[in-house]
């Protein structure tokens, strides 16, 4: 059960950083567009909540300072993002 | 029936047929190609309709309008959506 929850997670991480990457396209070329810059905004402080809700729960996500590491649940030991 | 006006971002498949000489033993192909919606909308207006998070990632565009599944030939039906 832990292992659904872990990957619905990351799922929504998924979705919430390809809305990211579209929106950060989209305002490339429309700097003035403020609804997409509302919603890009939003995105990113909601993308903030599950990255840490997830960090607090299974462990770091990224290297080199963008994700605080921990022991014991380290990033040495895993189970990985892709190895889930 | 009125043949309808294709609406470019759903029908996004044209086909053409390559010379077919008598002399050729194997039968006439129809080859079919896909002309992405982003050729018929210049710069993205804003405010467009978008998908829900979850659906966007399926369909990988945020925008409907965008959206173009290339489906693999078996899956296509005769006029190639």
């Amino acid at each position: 059960m832990e292992h659904e929850k872990r990957r619905a997670l990351l799922r929504k991480l998924q979705e919430v950083d390809f809305v990211l990457v579209e929106l950060n396209l989209y305002l490339d070329t429309h700097p003035s567009d403020l609804d997409a810059l509302d919603q890009y905004n939003h995105c990113a402080l909601e993308r903030e909540a599950i990255r840490s809700e997830y960090e607090e729960r299974y462990g770091p996500l990224m290297h080199f300072g963008h994700s605080s590491n921990r022991y014991p649940c380290g990033w040495n030991e895993g189970p990985w993002p892709w190895e889930i | 029936m009125k043949k309808r006006k294709p609406n470019p971002y759903r029908d996004q498949y044209r086909v053409w047929y390559p010379f077919h000489s008598p002399d050729d033993p194997c039968p006439p192909i129809a080859k079919q190609y896909v002309v992405p919606p982003n050729q018929f909308l210049g710069f993205q207006p804003p405010n467009l309709p978008q998908f829900s998070k979850h659906e966007a990632l399926i369909k990988g565009t945020l925008w409907p309008i965008f959206y173009s599944p290339y489906p693999p030939k078996k899956w296509r039906d005769k006029d190639g959506t």
